[in-house]
């Protein structure tokens, strides 16, 4: 970062190490909502008589292992647009906006995914593994889903030229978001998929 | 006396067990305690409110000269050490020498054992019968009425079927809670005959406060005949088609 | 250069009333909200209490209104909705919008030396988000079967379909997860607010106390409520799309959940959110014994640390609440060990409490008695919880009223008392005038009496072995003989809800009255007392500059050089050395 030296960039860059304090107060919190879930799922498992029950379909492994590298895809795009402005390089809306299209490329993998399962038989009550996994899942894809919602404003802005290499704020709260969404995405992928 | 009189109001139920005193008297040594240490805030502050009031000068200190830290810190210290080093010890002891050592009660000789099943708003307690095996048909079964003899060591086994309650015996001292799709346990001795009353403790919806049982505690010998022609009733009564009544499990297979 | 610049204040009615951002403005609407929900949660207690007392017998005048369904009595179902509704209203509806809603957003800019907080517009939908969720509480009670009657811990399977249907139970806990997101929001913006904007020279161990309670229980706030966000979650999930969660016995498919998850995580939020209700109150009383003690703060730092320590320790006791469960035997030994352990910290504020108001010279003014009742009915509380913390007496004392008793010393009577005293201190920052001294004497003087004992008679009951929520206790023969011990405490409730009409009289006479307090009434020198009362909308005209702590009172050298007792946190000391 360079250094400041009028007041306004003063107060400018004040504000943003605020705001950055406080997405990282808020991925905190966040981050033991689903640290919650997470318990819930080794508790639940651990009682349960059999893992996954022998009587109800499979889960996929290649899908949501196709989809993980899309959602690992996205992030990286992201990042690489993030790393452009803050270089002062142009282009990056090219990478927002594949950050987009790849995050909602994660979200019909998810949709197909349901769509096989529930077809082969496995819907939300039949019992926990099945809670568990649509649980996860859905709720994951939420905010996926509202990830992409703000990428695709973040192109538009990006497109538009609004960021520049010193202000840039959103771009990089919603960066951070994004990874975190990636790394538990990371996550639920290993305890449901491959544990 | 005054004070006397506000603390007789704090009266426990009749203890009818062998080591509900060890509850009783560990609570009796918290009552000292704290009487004592709230005494001491009280007077504190009587003392402040009425000696150094607008009146009197205030000293200027800041609390933070070395020694009057160390004195502050160990002063804590001291009361934690004493008050809840005591309560730690006393209560490990209680649950290590008695309330949560299973494996000696069921050892004993003349173990009564009981399966519990709690649903909305009663109990089913079960006892093995003659063959002394869990569901099977001489089993004695009762609702809501629980016999046990004096002087014997009862250990419960607690589940539900529908939702969260407690199997709690005042006079005892003790109480469980019975969570549907778990077994959990429990263990008393009676030193006394007599009616007592079972408690639901844990809010099982709309009529909680009516899951009442009775338990009676009768001398040994007449246990015995009445187990003896209970568990024959139970075994004429059978109905084999039945298949809700055998709620009960294995007893082995449960203890952890 | 200024890192908060000076916006002008806004002009239309709605920004600066109902939608505004001025975190003062913020601060009244939830004072007034959780004032409200105060006086709608005592009334549910009434009702709790008119049970305790007469069960089953019609309820005099508000049976009529609210019950006239049930000619007027309260029926065990309707009963355990009133109890589950108190608590759960009285909890977050009522002391945390008051406590850390109201003075948090009050006091912490003003006592640090900000124009605002760090993220303004967050904080408005804070309360908004907060009054949504009122909205969906409020509505529960009048759709079919009634609101939420699972208890205010709302244990499932009680708490699933197999045990509450309708949707009452649903709305409400969807309404906690709201409250939850409006509380998260607030004290994200309190933590970064506190990092952020403290004025020059304020250092973190110059803050008020008050401030610090705050800061750590915004801490705990944002770490802890999201557990209860995911409980209600699953639980929701649970009741309405047929996940097996917590379901176990009957219902369950394929052996089904875990109840006990449920308990889990409830008190991994739960146990902290005790503290969250406590700690800002004992941050109110240490400031406010030193400011009416014109004393300093007995060791500053210490009682700094031992709320720090208190924090972390709430996160890891959590398991205290299910000694009975039958949970692992080590396990419950090590929460037991962890609980005693809490002690220690708590032990040590109540000496440096009790040494500040030591060889003071006390101003029994109405905040300063409210404060004293305070550390009175806490110790009280605090101490009840040795009964419990101990496994063993815990075996006999767990689910009776005296649990009920001992979180009502804690929290309906420490953090009740604590907010009247925040209120009466506060209240010309808020309001701009003063709160009328001998109402408020009056008023405390009742309601510590009337609190005592109508808590006391709660631990009495259950000392005798009464279960807590019980429609009709005396059906059971051991408990039959306390009918009266019963009654006699509802009566004393009736008269403490009664003495609470005074306090809405001075409140509300002057909340609406022409301000006219001086700026500094009780001559005290943390930063919102250099202020005019109420503060102008930008707070300081030129963010002060700190020179020392909160608390200099009756320094020999202060009264020499200036002739008073006590010296603001910005002010010079010509040749001073403090
Ligand atoms: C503000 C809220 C608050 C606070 C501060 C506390 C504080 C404490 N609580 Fe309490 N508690 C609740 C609110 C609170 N609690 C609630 C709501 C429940 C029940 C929920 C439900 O089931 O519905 C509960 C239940 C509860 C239980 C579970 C009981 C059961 O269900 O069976 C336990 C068990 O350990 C416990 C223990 C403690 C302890 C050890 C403290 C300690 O922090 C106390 C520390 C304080 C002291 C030890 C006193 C201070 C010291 C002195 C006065 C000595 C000074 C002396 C001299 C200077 C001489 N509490
Ligand atoms: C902080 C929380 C809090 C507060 C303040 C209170 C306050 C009171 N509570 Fe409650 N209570 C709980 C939290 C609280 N309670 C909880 C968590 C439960 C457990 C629920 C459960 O089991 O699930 C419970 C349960 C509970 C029970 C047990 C029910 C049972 O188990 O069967 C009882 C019985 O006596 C009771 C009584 C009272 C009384 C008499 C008051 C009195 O102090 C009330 C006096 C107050 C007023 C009358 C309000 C006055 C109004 C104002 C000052 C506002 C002014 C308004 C304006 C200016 C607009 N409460
Ligand atoms: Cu069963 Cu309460
Ligand atoms: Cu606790």
């Amino acid at each position: 970062m360079t250094a400041a030296t009028s007041p306004v960039d003063r107060t400018h860059l004040h504000r943003n190490g605020t705001a950055l304090l406080g997405m990282m107060m808020f991925m905190a919190s966040w981050a033991m909502l689903f640290s919650a879930l997470f318990f819930a799922y080794f508790l639940v498992r651990q009682k349960a008589l059999q893992w996954p029950p022998e009587d109800l379909p499979t889960l996929p492994v290649m899908l949501p292992g196709l989809a993980t590298a899309l959602l690992a895809l996205s992030s990286a795009a992201l990042q690489r647009g993030l790393n452009r402005i803050r270089g002062g390089l142009t282009g990056a809306a090219m990478n927002v906006g594949g950050a987009t299209i790849l995050g909602a490329a994660f979200l019909i993998c998810q949709v197909v995914l349901w769509q096989q399962l529930v077809g082969a038989g496995l819907v939300p009550a039949s019992g926990t593994y099945a809670s568990i996994f649509y649980t996860f899942t859905v709720f994951h894809a939420l905010h996926v889903l509202i990830g992409v919602g703000a990428l695709m404003v973040l192109t538009v802005s990006a497109a538009r030229g609004r960021f520049k290499a010193e202000s840039h704020i959103p771009l990089r709260l919603w960066t951070l978001y994004w990874h975190m969404v990636g790394v538990i995405w990371g996550l639920m992928f290993v305890t449901l998929f491959l544990l | 006396m005054m004070l006397d009189k506000l603390l007789g109001l704090f009266q426990m139920p009749h203890d009818a067990s062998v080591h509900g005193w060890r509850i009783d008297s560990l609570i009796q040594i918290t009552n000292t305690f704290i009487l004592i240490m709230f005494g001491v805030v009280v007077a504190w502050i009587a003392i402040s409110m009425l000696f150094h009031g607008r009146k009197h000068k205030a000293e200027y200190d800041t609390g933070d000269g070395r020694k009057q830290m160390i004195k502050a810190a160990c002063l804590s210290v001291l009361i934690f050490g004493v008050v809840d080093g005591n309560l730690f010890a006393s209560g490990m002891a209680d649950l290590n020498d008695v309330f949560w050592d299973f494996d000696r009660a069921e050892a004993s000789p003349n173990v009564v054992r009981v399966q519990v099943n709690a649903h909305q708003w009663a109990w089913d307690f079960r006892q093995a019968g003659a063959d002394g095996a869990f569901n099977t048909a001489d089993d004695i079964v009762s609702l809501n009425e629980l016999r046990v003899p004096v002087g014997a060591p009862v250990v419960f086994q607690i589940g539900a079927t529908d939702v969260l309650h407690s199997l709690s015996f005042p006079n005892m001292r003790v109480k469980q809670d019975a969570v549907p799709g778990t077994i959990t346990r429990l263990w008393f001795q009676a030193k006394e005959t007599g009616a007592f009353d079972i408690a639901c403790a844990q809010h099982c919806g709309t009529h909680h406060y009516k899951m009442r049982g009775k338990l009676f505690v009768m001398p040994m010998a007449e246990y015995r005949d009445w187990a003896t022609e209970a568990s024959k009733l139970g075994q004429r009564g059978n109905d084999p088609e039945d298949h809700g009544a055998m709620w009960g499990w294995n007893w082995e297979k449960a203890r952890p | 250069m200024d890192l908060q610049p000076i916006h002008p204040p806004p002009t239309s009615f709605l920004r600066r009333y109902v939608f505004s951002t001025d975190h003062k403005v913020i601060a009244r609407q939830f004072l007034w909200a959780g004032l409200f929900l105060l006086a709608f949660g005592g009334i549910l207690a009434m009702l709790i209490r008119w049970q305790w007392a007469f069960p089953g017998q019609k309820v005099p005048v508000l049976g009529q209104i609210v019950l006239s369904r049930s000619d007027g009595k309260l029926t065990p179902a309707s009963y355990n909705a009133v109890f589950t509704m108190h608590g759960l209203i009285m909890i977050f509806w009522a002391i945390t919008p008051i406590l850390i809603g109201s003075f948090g957003n009050l006091i912490i800019p003003l006592q640090i030396g900000a124009r605002d907080m760090a993220f303004p517009t967050l904080n408005m939908l804070s309360f908004w988000v907060f009054i949504v969720s009122t909205i969906v509480l409020v509505m529960s009670f009048f759709v079919q079967l009634g609101s939420a009657s699972a208890g205010w811990t709302t244990y499932p399977p009680l708490a699933t379909q197999v045990g509450t249907p309708g949707h009452g139970q649903t709305m409400v806990v969807a309404a906690l997860f709201l409250v939850g997101v409006a509380t998260i929001m607030g004290a994200i913006n309190y933590v970064t607010t506190v990092i952020r904007f403290r004025a020059p020279g304020m250092t973190y161990m110059r803050m008020p106390l008050a401030v610090w309670g705050l800061w750590l229980t915004s801490i705990l706030n944002i770490l802890f409520v999201p557990v209860l966000g995911a409980a209600g979650l699953l639980l929701i999930l649970d009741r309405v799309f047929g996940t097996q969660f917590f379901i176990s016995g009957a219902a369950a498919v394929r052996g089904g959940g875990d109840p006990i998850l449920f308990q889990h995580l409830f008190w991994i939020f739960g146990h902290p959110e005790v503290y969250i209700l406590i700690l800002p109150a004992w941050g109110i009383v240490a400031d406010l014994v030193s400011f009416f003690g014109r004393k300093p703060a007995y060791w500053y730092k210490g009682s700094v640390y031992a709320m720090c320590a208190v924090t972390i320790l709430s996160a890891v006791v959590y398991g205290h609440h299910m000694f009975t469960t039958g949970m692992n035997p080590m396990l419950g030994k090590a929460f037991m060990i962890l609980t005693l352990l809490i002690s220690a910290p708590a032990e040590l504020l109540f000496l440096n409490w009790l040494h500040t108001i030591w060889k003071g010279s006390l101003r029994l003014t109405t905040p300063m008695l409210f404060t004293l009742g305070v550390v009175f009915v806490f110790a009280l509380g605090g101490l009840t919880g040795l009964y419990l913390a101990t496994i063993s007496t815990d075996l006999y004392l767990h689910d009776t009223m005296f649990v009920v008793g001992h979180f009502h010393l804690t929290m309906a009577a420490a953090s009740f008392l604590a907010s009247f005293a925040g209120i009466h201190f506060w209240f010309p920052k808020l309001f701009g005038r003063r709160m009328n001294e001998t109402l408020g004497k009056i008023h405390f003087w009742l309601s510590i009496s009337l609190i005592t004992i109508v808590f006391c008679g709660q631990l009495a009951v259950g000392y005798a072995g009464a279960p807590r929520r019980m429609w009709d206790p005396h059906q059971y023969p051991f408990l039959a003989n306390l009918a009266w011990l019963n009654q006699w405490t509802s009566y004393f409730a009736f008269a403490l809800g009664a003495a609470q009409l005074i306090f809405v009289v001075n409140f509300v006479r002057n909340a609406i009255a022409r301000p006219n307090a001086e700026p500094n009434p009780w001559q005290v020198g943390t930063l919102e007392w250099t202020l005019s009362s109420p503060p102008p909308v930008h707070n300081f005209d030129v963010i002060p500059t700190v020179v020392r702590g909160p608390h200099v009172l009756s320094h020999p050298e202060v009264q020499r050089t200036l002739g008073r007792d006590w010296i603001s946190q910005t002010e010079d000391l010509p040749g001073g050395s403090v």
